[in-house]
C-alpha cells in the first residue's frame, strides 16, 4: 500500500477522503475487508475489479449510502477533511449534500428537467429567491454540458431525455448542491459510446473543481479518465496508485491477471 | 435435389424427421387441437360471464325503473279553515291538533267532488271509497303544507297527491283486475275508475324525484317510501370512512413499507393485515357493537358507528394495495433521492409516495366502494331500523339514527307490500350509479396521475 507515487502526490494535491480499516458486512457476509484508501482533492479516482468485488460497496459507504440497506453493517474509519462521517453526530442527509452520487442507470425524478436540477438546492436551502435558483440550475446544467440541448424546454419531464441527456441531467443534479467529492457509480454502463464519451468529457472537466470517485467495469474508461486507480478483488483492495502504473506496471499479480483479463 | 420445390408437393428429400414442413406431425396437431380447445373454454366462460351480467341487469333494471315513476293524482283542495283550525288563529301550534286524518277527510272530499266534477262515473264506489285511491301518506304532506304556510287556510290549492300503491301498481301492470278482486286494499272498481280519471287527466304518471328525496314510509305505503334518509346516512359514512380510513391507511401502509425494520414483529402485522382483509364482514359489525356502541357509548343506527365499523373494514384492503403501489415505485428513485441529501420523509413525500399516487387512489376508491355496499356490519349496529326523520347537518348529524343504500334494499326486500320489490329494485340501481361514479371516478384519477419513471 505504502506507494511512493502516492506520497508524492499528497504533496501536491490534499486528501480529501481518508479510509482506514473498513470493514463492511451485509448480515454474515463480510463483503469489504481492511480497505484503506486516500482519495485526493480534484482528482478523478477509478475503482475497477471483477464484479462483486466491493468497489460499489465501499462507493456506497463513502456517502452511507449504505445505510439504507437494512442488513449492511460498516467498520472502521472513513473521514471527509478529517472528520469521521459515521460518527453518531453526523446526520448522512447533509453528509449526502457534501458528497453527491451518481448512479449506474440514469435516474432522474419524473418531474421536469428544471425541478430535477432544483430539487436538491430547495431541500437543502441553499438558494434565497427564485432568480438565485435559476442561476443556480442554468450553471449545473451549464457545467454537466446539457444547457444547449435542454434550455428552451426546462419544463418538459426529464425522463423524456435520451439516457445520455439523462445521465447528465443526474450529474447536474448532482453537482446542484454544490458537493465537495461526487461518487459515480458504472455511470456509463447504461449508456452508447457516443453518450458515454460525452459523460467522460465531463468527468474530466468536473475534475477542476470536484474530487470524482468512478466505480468501472471497463478498463479503458478506468485508463482514459482517471488518474488513480484503486482494484479491488474479493472484497481486498489489492491495488491502489497511479492509473499508469496500474496500467502498465502492475505490482501485484492479481492486478496483472484482471488487466490482461486472465481473472474477472 | 436442387431445385426448390415451393408446393413442397415432391415430399421431404432429406433432414432428421423425414417430415415436410408444410404436413404438420401428429405432435404439432396435438398441440393445436389442444390450444384450439382451451381458447374455446375461455371464449365460452366470457360468454356465460356476460349473459350473466346481462342478465343480471336487465332483471334489475326491468323491475327498477317503474320506482322512478309515480302515479299522481292531481285535484284542486279547498283547506277548509273551520275543520283544519278550529280555533281560528292561524297559529301553527294550534292548527297542529288537526291530525292526518283532518286532511286525509278533506282530500277525500276534494277527489271526489273531482271525479262529480268531470263528469266520470264512479259505479258503486263511495265517496269513502273514491277517497281510499289516494296514498295515505299524501295528507301527511298536506298537513306539513299547511302547517309550515298557515296562510293557504281558506284557499284552494292544486295538489299533487300521490296515488295508492295499488292504483299505481295496476299502471305498472303489478295488480290485475284478478287480483284486485281478491285484494281487500282494493277493487277491480277503484282499478275502472283510476282508467278513467287517468282518461279525464286528474291521474297521471310522471317522474318522480321523491324517490331519491323521500323517506323510508311504513308498510303500507310503498308509494310513499324514497332513498333520502339512506342516500344521506351512506354519504355520511363515506365521509367518516373517507377521513379515517384515507390517512391512517396511507400512514400505516408508508411506516410498514418505508420506515419499519422488516423483523419478526413487522412480519407478523403484514400476515394479519392481509387475514383481515379476509375476515367476514359480519364479524366488523360484531366488534362495532362491542366496541363502539357497548364500550363507547355511542348512540345505535348513526352513521359515526357505522362509519367506524367500515373504517375497520376497508383499512387492510387500502393499506395492501397502498404497499404494493409503494413497493412498485422503482428503487432508483429512493436512491436518487437520498443521494441529493433528501430525508427519509422528504424522499417519501417528495417522490415515493406522488409516484404511488395512482395506486392508493385506487385502492381507496374501491375500499369506498366496497364499504359503500357492505351489508352485514350495518344490520348489527342497528342501522336496519325504520328511519322517518333526516338525520341533521354534520357532524351533529353523523350521531343522528340514519338508514344506508344497502341496508335499506335488504329492508325493503323483507316487506310484504309488492310495491317494495320495485323499490328495493330502484333502489339497487341508486346504489350501482354510485359505485359506477367511485369506480369511473377510480380510472379518471389512475389515468391523471400515472406517470412513467
Amino acid at each position: 500500500m505504502k506507494d511512493l507515487r502516492l506520497e508524492r502526490d499528497v504533496q501536491t494535491s490534499t486528501n480529501k477522503i481518508e479510509a482506514r480499516k473498513v470493514q463492511v458486512y451485509y448480515g454474515t457476509n463480510h463483503a469489504l475487508k481492511d480497505v484503506d484508501v486516500d482519495i485526493l482533492d480534484k482528482t478523478v479516482t477509478a475503482f475497477i475489479g471483477p464484479s462483486g468485488c466491493g468497489k460499489s460497496t465501499f462507493l456506497r459507504c463513502l456517502n452511507r449510502m449504505n445505510d439504507t440497506v437494512a442488513s449492511a453493517r460498516v467498520e472502521g474509519i472513513i473521514t471527509l477533511e478529517g472528520e469521521n462521517i459515521y460518527d453518531a453526530r453526523v446526520d448522512p442527509v447533509q453528509l449526502r449534500a457534501k458528497i453527491g452520487m451518481v448512479f449506474q442507470k440514469p435516474n432522474p425524478f419524473p418531474k421536469s428537467i428544471y425541478d430535477n436540477v432544483a430539487y436538491g438546492p430547495k431541500i437543502h436551502g441553499l438558494t434565497r429567491n427564485k432568480a438565485e435558483l435559476d442561476e443556480v440550475v442554468e450553471g449545473c446544467l451549464r457545467k454537466a454540458a446539457l444547457w444547449n440541448e435542454v434550455k428552451d424546454r426546462l419544463q418538459s419531464p426529464g425522463t423524456g431525455l435520451s439516457g445520455g441527456q439523462q445521465q447528465r441531467l443526474c450529474i447536474a443534479r448532482a453537482i446542484a448542491t454544490s458537493p465537495e467529492v461526487l461518487l459515480m457509480d458504472e455511470p456509463c454502463s447504461a449508456l452508447d459510446p457516443i453518450a458515454t464519451a460525452q459523460v467522460e468529457e465531463l468527468i474530466d472537466e468536473l475534475r477542476s473543481q470536484f474530487s470524482v470517485v468512478i466505480v468501472t467495469h471497463s478498463m479503458q474508461q478506468a485508463a482514459r479518465v482517471s488518474q488513480k486507480t484503486a482494484f479491488f478483488h474479493l472484497g481486498h483492495l489489492v491495488e491502489y496508485g497511479e492509473t499508469g502504473t496500474i496500467f502498465t506496471n502492475p505490482k501485484d499479480p492479481r492486478t496483472e491477471s484482471y488487466i490482461t483479463g486472465r481473472i474477472g | 435435389m436442387t431445385a426448390i420445390d415451393p408446393t413442397g408437393a415432391a415430399g421431404p428429400s432429406s433432414g432428421v424427421t423425414g417430415h415436410s414442413l408444410f404436413a404438420p406431425d401428429q405432435r404439432t396437431n396435438a398441440r393445436n387441437a389442444s390450444e384450439k380447445r382451451f381458447r374455446a373454454y375461455g371464449v365460452v366462460a366470457i360468454t356465460l360471464a356476460l349473459l350473466a351480467l346481462l342478465w343480471l341487469l336487465i332483471s334489475i333494471f326491468s323491475a327498477g325503473l317503474p320506482a322512478f315513476r309515480q302515479t299522481f293524482i292531481e285535484i284542486p283542495v279547498t283547506l277548509d279553515a273551520a275543520v283544519l283550525d278550529k280555533a281560528g288563529h292561524g297559529d301553527p301550534k294550534e292548527m297542529a291538533s288537526v291530525t292526518t286524518i283532518g286532511y286525509g277527510k278533506q282530500i277525500a272530499k276534494a277527489l271526489a267532488e273531482e271525479v262529480k266534477a268531470k263528469g266520470v262515473d264512479a259505479g258503486t264506489l263511495t265517496d269513502k271509497e273514491i277517497g281510499e285511491m289516494v296514498s295515505e301518506d299524501s295528507a301527511a304532506n298536506l298537513r306539513n303544507m299547511v302547517l309550515a304556510n298557515p296562510k293557504l287556510l281558506g284557499t284552494t290549492v292544486q295538489f299533487q297527491a300521490l296515488a295508492n300503491g295499488r292504483i299505481d301498481g295496476y299502471f305498472k301492470g303489478r295488480v290485475t283486475m284478478e287480483t284486485a278482486a281478491r285484494d281487500k286494499n282494493t277493487s277491480p272498481e277503484k282499478l275502472m275508475l283510476a282508467d278513467k280519471l287517468r282518461a279525464a287527466g286528474v291521474v297521471v304518471m310522471k317522474f318522480n324525484p321523491g324517490f331519491l328525496t323521500m323517506t323510508d314510509a311504513s308498510d303500507k305505503r310503498p308509494e310513499a317510501a324514497g332513498l333520502g334518509v339512506a342516500i344521506i346516512g351512506s354519504l355520511y359514512m363515506m365521509f367518516v370512512v373517507l377521513c379515517l380510513a384515507l390517512p391512517i391507511g396511507v400512514a400505516a401502509s408508508v411506516y410498514l413499507e418505508e420506515f419499519a425494520p422488516k423483523n419478526r414483529w413487522t412480519d407478523l402485522i403484514e400476515v394479519n393485515i392481509a387475514n383481515l382483509a379476509a375476515v367476514p364482514s359480519i364479524v366488523y359489525g360484531i366488534l362495532g357493537l362491542g366496541i363502539f356502541i357497548n364500550i363507547g357509548g355511542l348512540p345505535r343506527s348513526a352513521p359515526i358507528v357505522g362509519g367506524l365499523v367500515l373504517t375497520l373494514m376497508t383499512l387492510p384492503r387500502i393499506i395492501i394495495p397502498t404497499r404494493a403501489a409503494l413497493k412498485a415505485v422503482p428503487p432508483s428513485i429512493r436512491d436518487a433521492a437520498l443521494g441529493v441529501g433528501a430525508s427519509k420523509l422528504q424522499t417519501v413525500t417528495h417522490h415515493v409516495l406522488p409516484l404511488a399516487m395512482p395506486g392508493v387512489l385506487t385502492g381507496t376508491i374501491i375500499g369506498l366502494a366496497q364499504a359503500l355496499g357492505e351489508t352485514a356490519p350495518l344490520l348489527l349496529i342497528g342501522m336496519v331500523a325504520f328511519v322517518k326523520d333526516f338525520p341533521g347537518a354534520p357532524p351533529s348529524g353523523l350521531f343522528d339514527p340514519s338508514s344506508a343504500l344497502p341496508v335499506q334494499i335488504y329492508n325493503w326486500t323483507q316487506r310484504g307490500d309488492p310495491g317494495f320489490v320495485e323499490r328495493a329494485s330502484g333502489a339497487i340501481i341508486v346504489l350501482l350509479a354510485f359505485l359506477i361514479v367511485m369506480n369511473t371516478a377510480a380510472i379518471i384519477l389512475r389515468r391523471k396521475y400515472e406517470r412513467r419513471w
